[in-house]
């Protein structure tokens, strides 16, 4: 049995007090109550503050490029589906550079668990605005306010066929385990958004600022009805959180449907091919 | 023996399938092939076409003449009439078009056959293949099994159908041409089986053998028919494919995959490598094997995607920020496609860190006969060296961060496979110490780099290979050639020969890095080195004078798009 110790790389270099220090935390807690520990779990992590959790998290990780922890968490899965893969990834990450990435993975309902710590803000290139900064939002990049409206990430990977999407806060460490917990054992495709505040770069999404527009879902909420999940990702739009399971639907994963992987077979265990007669007949 | 037969006409008829199956005709009856194909970058409406070069003993480079062309329409023949000789057949519908009698006329009445049996304009195909068999002196039966075969699965009625269109060109012309039939495709006595493959293919049949388990690709002429091949192989083979959303995710899904423990590569054309080249990077610093397949088109940009040219050698040789170490091999033909493939998965896992096997339009597209003993050989032969990946470490009491990138002699460090019970570690894209955790201090640093640096190093001492020579050792006049041009100057040197013009011709497969003193040592003063290359600016002759000192100052270059012909090499020296 592993504990949060066997979990605890080296000593975290976030800003005292950011929202990364909870979800480190919850993501080591919830790995531990899942029975695993560091040799039996592959984690991929982008660029950003978040991706810096490479080094106070143990596991066999690769630390990615911006944007592209997606793509390497689906190689990982498909390489060796026995292994569980968690993306740990930023809004600027995951929204922003590696955005197409995030669609298709989602569609494809590729067994990966992606974590989005959503700071609302480029907290590790010094505050600039994010995909999913408010309308207005004045930072080094945009000095006169942000143009755009922010992407609405629940309904994005809702509308792109996500099986499983939730919604955590940083500042309620208990109900995130509970929802990590739940993505990890999903098959399919799970992202959590997690509300992280910035306590550096973003003066306005404060815990504070959390604190009074988040609310849990609770047992009556039906999630597995698409529309009122739907429903529920709207709710972001009007500065209203929703924290818990907001989607989940039962469906084959990817791998679980490519015809080579039906013998349970990991891809990197089956037996080397040699029937090379049945490939040379094609071209005589 | 040799002749050159071509088919042409509208685009999106077919004509891709029927040279193929030509050149399998041929190889069948025991002959030797080398075909090409010309197509514009539109599925309806221009022009196809598809030349087969036939002979009893190896083909290496296209004919200047087109002994049998078959025109399917008006445009074929005004298209590639320009290569016609007085003794060439036309084989046409005079129905459709006609000409000046200065050609050998086949007359073949491909829509009164059509109409009479009730087939599609695509059967054309068929009947043009019937009448070519019967005008060549080849038994109709290999047509008609190749027929057979073809749309078994769909029973005899279908077989029969498209069979009569093809016996009907073959009597059309067995009947009214009696005298004109040669017997160039009369069936050899003594055969050995050939396979026909393309250079794409020769890459696929090159990963299966490898091992390679996944391959991931996103459609860009002219590397997609390895996308289609491995996929459709993958219920036999077991692969993984993947057409992911676009190249950036094809390269990373691969780095994930290569990461967990498989063996891995990518294919796609110089506009999708752009997109890949920060994962290269990735790769490099992260020390994931990943092979990587690069069928070259003219560019820049969008290009001419359906053409060919050698135009990002320099590009793929320097593709990636930083300093970080990989291999561009460029196989010369079908056959060493299959062996440098075969070598580049092994190169990757040696020195985990990415190979680039070099393609293009030329080479991807056009097949080649391949003798299947000579294939089975290479099967039987090959050894796959996974060099340090996989190895099993002792047991630990307690969990251990593995140290996978601790400093060796070699530049190599050992690698576990995710999962190994009893360690963990990281592959990082950030500078890193012995045990995969960042590090912005120097010494780590220089260390990193240095280890990284030697891969080169035991590379060159160790798996690089010397350009391959080929002619005169004491010939004056040396041409300097690399990849899929290898064919057309062993063709040029033969005809040269004839005219009593002694050349040696050194043919470049291991690109880069080059062993800058070996390499060097091959050019001697008071000869006349001569570069032969498919682009503009002459990128191996760059690569020689940046790595070598050696600046060739004379330079034979196309860059229309279209193949060097053995006549843009000749002609220089028959003044």
């Amino acid at each position: 049995m592993a504990n949060i110790e066997d979990f605890t790389g080296y000593q975290p270099t976030w800003c005292p007090g950011c929202g990364d220090w909870g979800i480190g935390m919850a993501i080591k807690k919830a790995l531990v109550d899942l029975n695993f520990s560091p040799d039996k779990v592959a984690v991929v992590f982008g660029i950003g503050c978040s991706g810096n959790m490479n080094d106070f998290l143990n596991a066999y990780a690769l630390h990615s490029l911006h944007g592209r922890a997606i793509p390497n968490a689906i190689g990982i899965k498909l390489a060796n589906h026995k292994l569980p893969v968690i993306a740990v990834v930023g809004d600027g990450d995951c929204y922003g550079e590696g955005g197409n990435h995030l669609i298709h993975a989602a569609r494809g309902n590729h067994d990966i668990t992606v974590i989005v710590h959503d700071n609302r803000v480029y907290g590790l290139t010094t505050g600039q605005s994010a995909p999913t900064s408010p309308k207005g939002f004045k930072s080094k990049s945009t000095p006169f306010g942000l143009i755009e409206s922010p992407i609405n990430p629940l309904t994005l990977v809702l509308a792109a066929g996500a099986t499983f999407v939730a919604q955590g806060f940083a500042g309620d460490i208990n109900h995130l385990i509970a929802i990590i917990k739940d993505a990890i054992s999903h098959q399919g495709f799970s992202l959590i958004n997690v509300l992280q505040p910035c306590v550096t770069f973003n003066k306005i999404n404060t815990y504070q600022y959390y604190l009074q527009r988040v609310y849990k879902l609770d047992d009556s909420y039906q999630k597995e009805d698409i529309k009122k999940a739907l429903e529920k990702s709207l709710e972001l739009n009007e500065e209203k959180f929703p924290l818990g399971i907001i989607y989940q639907k039962k469906s084959r994963s990817y791998h679980q449907q490519l015809p080579q992987l039906l013998s349970d077979k990991a891809l990197i265990d089956k037996e080397r091919f040699v029937e090379y007669d049945r490939l040379i007949l094609g071209f005589i | 023996m040799i002749f050159t037969w071509k088919i042409g006409g509208e685009a999106g008829f077919g004509i891709m399938t029927t040279g193929l199956l030509f050149s399998k005709i041929a190889s069948r009856l025991g002959y030797q092939i080398l075909d090409y194909v010309e197509y514009p970058s539109l599925i309806r409406g221009g022009h196809n076409a598809y030349e087969v070069c036939v002979s009893d003993c190896q083909v290496t480079a296209l004919n200047k003449e087109i002994d049998i062309l078959v025109c399917l329409n008006r445009e074929t023949f005004e298209k590639h009439k320009q290569r016609l000789t007085p003794q060439s057949f036309v084989i046409y519908d005079s129905e459709e078009f006609n000409f000046e009698d200065n050609f050998q006329k086949v007359v073949v009445p491909f829509k009164k056959i059509l109409n009479d049996f009730g087939g599609q304009a695509v059967m054309k195909n068929t009947i043009a293949l019937g009448a070519s068999l019967a005008l060549l002196g080849g038994k109709i039966e290999v047509l008609t099994n190749l027929i057979k075969e073809q749309f078994n699965k769909k029973g005899d009625e279908v077989v029969k159908f498209n069979q009569q269109f093809a016996i009907a060109g073959y009597e059309e012309v067995r009947k009214k041409y009696s005298s004109s039939i040669k017997n160039f495709l009369a069936e050899k006595e003594k055969k050995e089986e050939k396979m026909i493959i393309s250079g794409n293919e020769a890459f696929s049949l090159g990963a299966v053998v490898a091992d390679c388990r996944f391959y991931a690709a996103y459609p860009m002429t002219p590397s997609s028919s390895v996308l289609h091949t491995l996929a459709s192989w993958q219920e036999k083979t077991g692969m993984i494919v993947r057409h992911a959303e676009d190249e950036i995710s094809v390269i990373n899904t691969a780095l994930g995959a290569s990461f967990a423990g498989v063996r891995s590569a990518v294919g796609t054309s110089g506009g999708g490598f752009s997109l890949m080249v920060e994962s290269l990077s990735f790769a490099g610093v992260a020390e994931i094997p990943i092979v990587v397949f690069l069928a070259q088109r003219p560019g820049p940009a969008t290009g001419m995607p359906t053409w060919t040219e050698q135009g990002d050698l320099l590009f793929a040789a320097f593709a990636g920020h930083g300093e970080f170490p990989k291999i561009v091999l460029a196989p010369g033909d079908q056959k060493e496609m299959i062996e440098l493939t075969l070598k580049a998965f092994n190169l990757a896992d040696t020195y985990q860190t990415p190979v680039i096997v070099i393609s293009d339009m030329y080479l991807s597209e056009g097949h080649r006969s391949v003798e299947r003993e000579w294939f089975e050989k290479i099967i039987t032969n090959y050894k796959i060296n996974r060099g340090k990946i996989a190895v099993s470490p002792q047991p630990q009491p307690k969990t251990e961060n593995f140290l996978r990138y601790k400093i060796t002699e070699d530049g190599i460090s050992e690698k576990i496979l995710p999962g190994t019970p009893g360690y963990f570690y990281q592959e990082n894209s950030y500078e890193h110490l012995e045990d995969g955790h960042t590090t912005e201090e120097a010494k780590p640093r220089i260390d990193q780099v240095d280890k990284r640096n030697k891969k080169w190093a035991t590379y060159l001492e160790n798996d690089f290979q010397l350009p391959n020579f080929y002619g005169d050792k004491e010939a004056e006049i040396i041409f300097v050639a690399w990849g899929s041009t290898k064919g057309v100057l062993l063709e040029a040197q033969k005809k040269l020969n004839e005219k009593r013009v002694k050349t040696g011709f050194y043919h470049f497969n291991h690109l880069y890095p080059l062993n800058q003193e070996k390499v060097g040592f091959l050019f001697e003063k008071n000869k006349r080195y001569i570069l032969v290359e498919n682009n503009s600016w002459g990128q191996l002759g760059k690569i020689l004078a940046m790595e070598t000192g050696v600046k060739i100052e004379e330079k034979i270059l196309r860059y229309d798009g279209r193949p060097i012909a053995v006549d843009d090499i000749v002609k220089n020296f028959l003044s």
